[in-house]
């Protein structure tokens, strides 16, 4: 049996226990692997310890404790730091870190003459990732000339250069607007897909996390939130924190009971709604718990359809029309609610009837 | 209102001619005097060719050495977490605060024959008399202008982002020190070397203090003694030739620097949040022994001596307790020291509250194309060595002010202009044009606007401005020694000469009465400031009137 199966490959990172930081920790106690050629989104707001994380997984920093482990390699933990050039890693920064006095050529081309490449050999495979990014009329620019987008696109062959084993990205969209957002998260993902290599990719925004990652932690306070695949963060966050974090959601407060299995009736006023509910803990716990309704769980009455079954109560205060879908801000009897639904508005401000698809019950922190 | 303009840059243009170029004109005029023969008779002379070699080889060992250990001390400190770097930078800048006259006689009572080192340990510096002492004095006061101008080239240009990228990129320590953080930190080592090399040639204390024992003379020592010595009309001449060629080297070192510098374009900081501390480490710790050892072999020991001399009762008697007096403090005062004493209060007073006035002024009405040229040849006049101004103003003004207070007055303002018109320039800029138009639409008169909005900011900047002017001006001796005349000696040409006689107790002692005061303020703003955490800025100019 042991002699038909290859061994699995080792993942691209592991971190086992680890804490950076002195005084206040930055990181306590992180327990994280990345599969190769797995993306791993790190989202968290500031403060949560993405780029300590980075940063220790890159090498700047050493571990207070614990160990990080690279394709196998023990890279940082007791007495051992192995120093960042040596850990095959290209990174992407926040602030782009494009060194003023290099052009675009020079700056694409560092990676490739620190590997030990002649000066015209780096140039040339430094004008090639141009040529292949379509950057190549910027070769002889100096960052200072050069916009947001582009600067962050030269950061990002300049990451490609290196061909590490492992990218790092910190918040690379920070500072562009949505455009040049969407167009680096393409040129990002059509890398990963060439050269398989894994990624860990810390954002603060969770529409980017979720969009590309195969898998998202959060961080909160420098501690692992929830490690778990991009739809399951999004329909079923392990706490309050979580939910926010990763994406609009109301908390509603109302008479709950059970209904069957993984069913629960809601009691809005007269009115009742059973709907499926996911939960973290066993019905008999759920004790006023906090229930979480994200916006495309619940959806309003079609006015022009007389059979439409909806009949919670509500009242609109406010339609905010967002091109693809409108926002629509409730208030009702069980809290203030948020509904999304695609389309123009089709609905004014005034008393509605809504009705709800499902439900994530929470204990109340 | 044309009117008003008009008037304002007649008076702008009135003092720049009072101040810069009547002294630099009544030079050139009287060194031109004999015609070219003159001019290469003067420098061509022994004692001039010697003077001239003297004074580049000094200047271009301090740049060397300053900037080499002060760009090492601050890539050294400066990477390290903001809390544990207020130490060693007050260490690094102190001696900044010392007269340089001070320092010297510290030096050579420290290091000297028959010195505290000799009495201890029977060491003295070899030396110390003569070019090797001169330069490492003068290092002293370099070194931290190299550090500073790193200090502040690292916060401006070097986001540690840029280091982290390029080992990230394979890059290891050393080769991101060579290939990133010193080619990004160009510009202001070019900067601190031009400042280092013209403060070096300027200095006049150092070299008289060290150097004229042992017969070793430099540019300024030589027009002192010049116009001490002799007074015939040629030695006269061949000292203006002496006092325009250091002019000349002075611009020679910081006009193509200028030029260059201005054609740059400027990169706005991003910021990256520093790293979360860590725990000291064997690095930190010998960086600090470093920083420690530094700071007392430079300023601790020697101030320590003049403290222990200024309480000896004689040259020769060991600094112990049983010898110790007050004598020589009231020995120093006695005579017309206490008087010197207060007239320096007070010109440096009246320096400390025109020198701001008038660089606000000019910082306030250059707008448009004149703010450059006005602003260099402010600058201009502050570069110009201390004796060669001097020569210029006793040979411009000398008719009607030889003999008052008046003239070392004019050349206080024409030196410490710079450092009024600076800060308060600074300010302005910083200003956003929005705000006299927010108080403008808010209701105000142009009068009221500038008053409630512009000039709150100014006023920090001028009274930081007043604070400096005032010590710089206390502790200027190289004008004074050549501008004073009997009953207008100034407190620190009063200690010199006091040095002069060989009064060494007495003038220590007075040593002691001209850098107490100072250092006292200095280390309670710096405690002060430590208690209420690190500043915002960093100091980024703090020149050393040479």
């Amino acid at each position: 049996m042991a002699a038909t199966t290859t061994p699995p490959l080792p993942d691209a990172v592991a971190c086992a226990g680890l804490s950076v930081g002195y005084g206040r920790p930055a990181l306590a106690g992180l327990n994280l692997a990345v599969a190769p050629g797995e993306t791993l989104a790190l989202l968290g707001a500031s403060g949560s310890g993405k780029t300590t994380l980075l940063n220790a997984i890159a090498g700047f920093v050493a571990p207070l404790a614990g160990q990080i482990w690279l394709a196998g390699q023990l890279a940082s933990g007791p007495g051992r730091l192995v120093p960042p050039e040596r850990r095959r890693i290209g990174m992407v920064f926040q602030d782009y870190a494009l060194w003023p006095h290099l052009s675009v050529v020079d700056t694409v081309a560092y990676p490739l003459r620190r590997a030990g490449a002649s000066k015209t050999a780096a140039h040339r495979g430094a004008r090639d990732i141009l040529e292949q990014m379509s950057l190549g009329p910027l070769a002889e620019r100096r960052p200072g000339q050069l916009s947001g987008g582009e600067q962050q696109r030269v950061g990002l062959a300049r990451a490609l250069a290196g061909a590490p084993a492992l990218y790092l990205f910190d918040e690379p969209t920070a500072h562009l607007d949505a455009t040049l957002r969407a167009q680096i998260l393409d040129e990002v993902a059509r890398r990963r897909a060439a050269d398989g290599a894994a990624a860990v990719y810390a954002t603060h925004d969770a529409t980017e996390a979720l969009a590309i990652a195969d898998r998202v932690a959060v961080l909160h306070s420098g501690r692992l939130a929830q490690l778990a695949p991009p739809a399951d963060v999004y329909a079923a966050p392990a706490d309050l924190t979580v939910a926010r974090l990763t994406g609009p959601v109301s908390v509603l407060t109302a008479p709950l009971t059970p209904a069957g299995p993984h069913h629960y009736t809601l009691h809005v006023a007269e009115a009742r709604a059973t709907v499926p509910a996911t939960t973290i803990t066993s019905p008999a716990d759920t004790t006023d718990p906090a229930i979480l309704v994200r916006p495309d769980w619940a959806c309003l009455a079609d006015p022009a359809d007389p059979a439409d079954s909806a009949d919670l109560p509500g009242t609109i205060t406010e339609v905010r029309f967002r091109g693809p879908h409108t926002d629509y801000h409730l208030t009702t009897p069980a809290g203030p609610l948020l509904i999304r639904d695609p389309g123009p508005p089709r609905a004014a401000p005034g008393p509605v009837r809504w009705s709800l698809l499902r439900l994530r019950l929470l204990p109340r922190a | 209102m044309r009117a008003a303009v008009a008037a304002a840059a007649l008076l702008v243009a009135a003092l720049i001619a009072v101040l810069v170029v009547v002294p630099l004109e009544s030079l050139a005029r009287i060194a031109a005097a004999d015609g070219l023969t003159g001019i290469g008779r003067a420098l061509t002379a022994p004692g001039s060719r010697v003077a001239i070699e003297h004074t580049v080889a000094v200047a271009a060992a301090v740049t060397v050495c300053a900037v080499t250990a002060g760009t090492a001390l601050a890539l050294a400190v400066e990477r390290r977490p903001a809390r544990s770097r207020m130490l060693p930078r007050l260490l690094i800048a102190g001696p900044l605060v010392i007269p340089e006259f001070v320092l010297g006689f510290a030096w050579s009572q420290a290091y000297g024959p028959a010195g505290l080192s000799e009495h201890l340990t029977g060491l003295t510096m070899p030396g110390l008399f003569g070019p090797a002492g001169i330069i490492a004095v003068l290092t002293v006061y370099g070194l931290p202008l190299a550090y500073l101008a790193v200090t502040a080239g690292l916060a401006a240009r070097a986001d540690p982002a840029l280091e982290r990228a390029a080992r990230a990129a394979g890059a290891s320590g050393w080769t991101t020190l060579r290939t990133v953080t010193l080619p990004l930190l160009r510009i202001p080592l070019l900067g601190a070397a031009a400042l280092v090399f013209v403060t070096a040639a300027g200095s006049f204390a150092v070299p008289q203090v060290l150097g004229t024992p042992a017969g070793f003379g430099t540019m300024s020592t030589l027009i002192y003694s010049d116009l001490a010595l002799s007074a015939g009309p040629a030695a006269f001449t061949e000292l203006t030739v002496l006092a325009l060629a250091l002019v000349v080297l002075v611009l020679l070192a910081l006009g193509p620097l200028d030029l260059w510098l201005a054609r740059l374009p400027r990169a706005a900081r991003p910021q990256t949040p520093p790293a979360p501390p860590t725990q000291r480490t064997r690095t930190d710790r010998a960086v600090m022994a470093i920083v420690w050892a530094y700071a007392l072999v430079a300023a601790g020991i020697p101030m320590l001596t003049l403290i222990l001399t200024a309480l000896t009762r004689g040259p020769g008697l060991a600094p112990v307790p049983a010898n110790w007096t007050l004598a020589n403090f009231s020995s120093g005062l006695d005579g017309g020291a206490a008087i010197a004493l207060a007239r320096s209060a007070g010109l440096a007073l009246a320096a400390a509250v025109l020198a701001p006035a008038l660089g606000a002024l000019v910082a306030g009405l250059a707008r448009g194309r004149w703010r450059g040229p006005l602003a260099t040849v402010v600058t201009l006049a502050y570069a110009l060595p201390g004796s060669a101004l001097a020569v210029g103003i006793i040979i411009g003004y000398g008719r009607w002010l030889d003999g008052s207070a008046l003239i070392i007055l004019t050349a206080y303002l024409a030196k410490f202009w710079v450092f009024g018109h600076r800060p308060a320039q600074a300010a302005l800029d910083r200003l956003p044009p929005g705000l006299t138009r927010a108080a403008r639409l808010s209701g105000a008169r142009p009068g009221t606007a500038a008053r409630t909005v512009v000039l709150p900011p100014l006023t920090v900047a001028a009274a930081t401005a007043a604070a400096l002017v005032f010590v710089l001006a206390f502790h200027e001796l190289t004008m004074s020694t050549i501008l004073y005349g009997p009953g207008t000696e100034t407190f620190a040409v009063v200690i010199m000469n006091q040095q002069d006689l060989g009064g060494v107790g007495a003038t220590a002692a007075l040593a002691l009465v001209l850098t107490a005061p100072v250092v006292i303020v200095a280390a309670l703003t710096a405690w002060l400031t430590r208690r209420t955490g690190p500043s915002a800025r960093t100091p980024v100019f703090i020149p050393n009137g040479p």
